[in-house]
């Protein structure tokens, strides 16, 4: 079963330029790149609980030295195929995970957090200052070189690179876990005190967890800078660094795949929202807050806790429940966009606004129907989630 | 695919069959890549309002040859990254023509994403044009044929500013240069120093602290108190601006200052009277401008709503040039857009202070620059308070033109 899933996404996933034009090959890289990053950065998070406020050091380190790497190519003073040049992002941004990790994981919780926000900032202070090396505001900027008959030129031929990198990388991430070091990670993130009266050195494992993480994220940014041939300091950015820890805990940092949910979930639903919506980030802000009350576990905790009980359950009332909770959660997101999105539209127009347009449709702010619609959308989540909390209680009763 | 090649092939058949209409002329697609949902969107969206309501005039005053010019818009996000996403899903969605202002490492992103776009399907070029993004590198290392800058650059903000400066005696002959430490304020420092000697001044300090990072700028004031300089000269925009304005206030130090952002809005209404009296260069309409500006605004605001800020000026200006190149270019099935990139080289505006045209060497634009310092006479008053811009000296766009730089190498079309 679970062999057959993965076989489907890889097949899947190989035939994604053949099915989709390239605007969506491109979406599918970026999904791809973002999720090998939130991998790495939950290596560091699942196992040791370290959490690491500042890994867009090492994905813009990987960015950075993939590019320069590609500009040593194209003036030809180095000779790598371009599949490979990635793999010199990853090292890059391993070696600065090395030393940041050295230090960082002196400390562990907020501090160690801390000391990662502080050194991204300091590249990021750096890469604006220094422009020779990360070249200014503009950035820096490189082409494919073609290898092997290949020319690169199409985002389907780099995607392939992507996948054939980020598969790997994801899987070596996995059986990262299973290794003797993984486990004392694990144990690490347990109780570090323990560990060390065990006779490990703690702070050994936890650098090399650290610089580990560091690589893949560098591996991450050197596919990205690969597909962008394109990179400036901003890829240091606060909001890369954030972006990572939301994608991870809202797809679920206790299970190996929760964080790749979050990233290809988020990076789809921003490619595609962004252009629809000027408030798309209020919406995904939202969820991490709803998702973080009501489900800190993540997504997909919440869809493997539905899985188990599956297998426990008659099938027809865990329909229902689904069924009612699904309809519940449409209803209330259908409310709040429309009110969200009339009040930004009315505010944009000013005081003197008597009609908005929203969803082809001019909506008149006076009307009742207008607000007739999101109060009787609001009352119908209400009695679906009434209805869903009872099924789900009878189920409880059930079992127990 | 197939059943595309299948329709337009029976298409074909029945339309030679009934007789040959003139085909369907091409629609031309404009497509505005901005920060619309990131930090700092509140200003850089402005590009796009601007560009949005500027096709709108244009279209209405007849577009391409009596044919309407189409406007796309896509968030950049401030982020160069999702930059790249957007410039693919623009020209996937047929765009010709690029636009984009707010950021120059969102504009860094584009102007290379173009060139690869033009160099890996020679049949389906786009055209880049920078409304707003001010670095340097886009018409020295990094230019190209298919990408035009309209927006100034740190050499031709500085020149116009000493120039006005001088001529209404508010120079001095010692100035402190203090900018933010990123490629922009490098480049203001560049310039202040290059103009030192043909303007007769010496610089008497040079600093360079944190962009967007100084809550206190006391000690910056205190080493500008003891440089004992006459004059002030900065790059600086947003809280790096207004906190220095207001330290100097503060401060009761006498100095002239020189900037090049004092009109972006929510500036003046932050840094308050501090600001009076201090000079600024940019492509500033409304007084300057005269009959010709108020006409232009009122047709602004007949369809926008609001008076247009300086930012929304630039993009209409810049639809406006568009349009212009586009009277030479005929229409057909296929948008050349070679065709509208030669025609863009020669095109040429009159807006309210002065000509604007390109330069073919780097495609820099020379726009009309004008100086102005900020006075309770003015009369048009910004951000709500009080003050406005006063017009001192309108700069024409061929003197306020930086030369062009040796970095440039441009392959034209053969």
């Amino acid at each position: 079963m679970k062999w057959l899933a993965i076989a489907a996404a890889t097949i899947g996933l190989l035939l994604v330029p053949v099915l989709f034009g390239d605007r969506f090959v491109f979406v599918f890289i970026q999904m791809l790149t973002a999720s090998l990053f939130a991998l790495a950065f939950n290596l560091l998070w699942r196992h040791t609980r370290l959490l690491s406020f500042g890994h867009a050091a090492h994905f813009g380190a990987g960015m950075f030295a993939t590019i320069h790497l590609m500009r040593l190519a194209e003036a030809n003073v180095l000779a790598v195929p371009l599949p490979l040049i990635p793999l010199g992002g990853a090292l890059a941004a391993c070696l600065l995970g090395v030393v940041a990790g050295y230090f960082a994981t002196v400390r562990t919780g907020t501090y160690f957090a801390m000391i990662t926000l502080a050194v991204a900032e300091l590249i990021y202070a750096l890469g604006s200052q220094w422009e020779a090396l990360f070249g200014g505001e503009a950035g820096l900027s490189s082409m494919r070189l073609p290898w092997a008959g290949w020319t690169f030129a199409t985002t389907g031929e780099v995607y392939y690179i992507v996948l054939g990198w980020v598969v790997p990388a994801a899987a070596a991430l996995y059986f990262v876990g299973l290794t003797p070091l993984g486990r004392l990670a694990f144990a690490i993130g347990d109780d570090e005190t323990r560990v060390r009266f065990l006779g490990y050195n703690a702070h050994r494992a936890k650098t090399m967890v650290f610089a580990l993480s560091a690589f893949h994220a560098g591996l991450a940014g050197g596919l990205l800078a690969l597909v962008n041939e394109n990179v400036n300091y901003g890829a240091f950015g606060g909001t890369v660094s954030a972006s990572v820890v939301l994608h991870t805990f809202i797809g679920g940092s206790g299970v190996f795949l929760g964080p790749v949910i979050g990233a290809a979930g988020l990076t789809l639903l921003g490619a595609l929202l962004s252009d629809v919506t000027r408030l798309w980030l209020l919406y995904v802000g939202a969820a991490f807050v709803l998702m973080m009350l009501y489900s800190p576990e993540g997504l997909a905790a919440l869809f493997i806790a539905n899985l188990r009980l599956w297998r426990e359950l008659p099938w027809p009332s865990l329909v229902r429940l689904n069924l009612l909770g699904g309809l519940a959660v449409l209803a209330f997101v259908c409310t709040t966009v429309f009110v969200v999105e009339l009040a930004a539209r009315a505010l944009t127009e000013g005081a003197s606004a008597t009609a908005v347009v929203l969803f082809g449709t001019t909506w008149s702010l006076s009307s009742p129907v207008t607000w007739a619609i999101p109060i009787a959308l609001a009352l119908a989540g209400h009695v679906a989630l009434k209805a869903a909390i009872r099924q789900r209680r009878r189920l409880e009763d059930a079992v127990a | 695919m197939k059943f595309g090649v299948l329709t337009a092939f029976a298409m074909t058949a029945v339309a030679a069959f009934v007789g040959t209409p003139l085909p369907a002329a091409a629609q031309l697609k404009v497509a505005v890549i901005e920060n619309l949902s990131g930090p700092g969107s509140a200003t850089n969206r402005l590009f796009a309002v601007g560009m949005k309501n500027g096709l709108t005039l244009v279209n209405k005053a007849g577009g391409w040859k009596g044919q309407p010019i189409e406007y796309l818009e896509y968030d950049s996000q401030g982020s160069s990254s999702v930059a790249a996403d957007k410039v693919r899903a623009a020209i996937a969605d047929g765009a010709h023509i690029l636009v984009s202002g707010g950021s120059s490492a969102v504009a860094g992103q584009i102007v290379e994403d173009v060139r690869k776009q033009n160099l890996r399907n020679p049949d389906r070029r786009v055209i880049f044009m920078n409304v707003g993004a001010e670095a340097s590198d886009f018409t020295g290392e990094k230019c190209n044929f298919y990408s035009f800058k309209y927006a100034m650059n740190a050499e031709i903000r500085v020149k116009a500013l000493v120039t006005a400066m001088k001529a209404a005696g508010a120079l001095g002959d010692r100035v402190f240069s203090i900018n933010q430490n990123y490629s922009w304020g490098k480049d203001m420092e560049a310039a202040i120093t290059r103009y030192a000697g043909p303007m007769g001044y010496t610089v008497v300090d040079k600093v360079l602290h944190d962009v967007s990072k100084v809550q206190d700028f006391s000690p910056y004031v205190a080493r500008i108190k003891s440089s004992n300089a006459s004059t002030v000269i900065t790059g600086n925009w947003g809280s790096d601006l207004i906190l220095l304005v207001k330290e100097i206030g503060a401060s009761g130090l006498k100095v002239q200052l020189g900037s090049t952002f004092l009109e972006l809005p929510g500036t003046l209404s932050s840094a308050g009277a501090s600001t009076l009296g201090y000079y600024t260069a940019d492509f500033y309409l409304p007084e300057a401008g005269g009959a010709a500006a108020k006409a232009l605004f009122d047709r602004y605001k007949a369809i926008a709503g609001t008076l247009p800020t300086t930012s929304e000026v630039k993009s209409v200006v810049m639809a406006q040039m568009l349009q212009a190149a586009l009277a030479n270019v005929e229409l057909g099935p296929k948008v050349d857009t070679t065709k509208i990139a030669l025609a863009l080289e020669k095109a040429k505006v009159q807006t309210p202070i002065g000509e604007i045209s390109m330069r073919a060497a780097d495609h820099q634009a020379a726009v009309p620059l004008v100086v102005s310092v900020v006075s309770k006479d003015a009369s048009f008053k910004v951000d709500g308070t009080d003050m406005g811009f006063k017009p001192v000296k309108v700069i024409p766009g061929p003197e306020a033109i930086s030369a062009v730089q040796e970095t440039c190498k441009m392959d034209r079309p053969s």
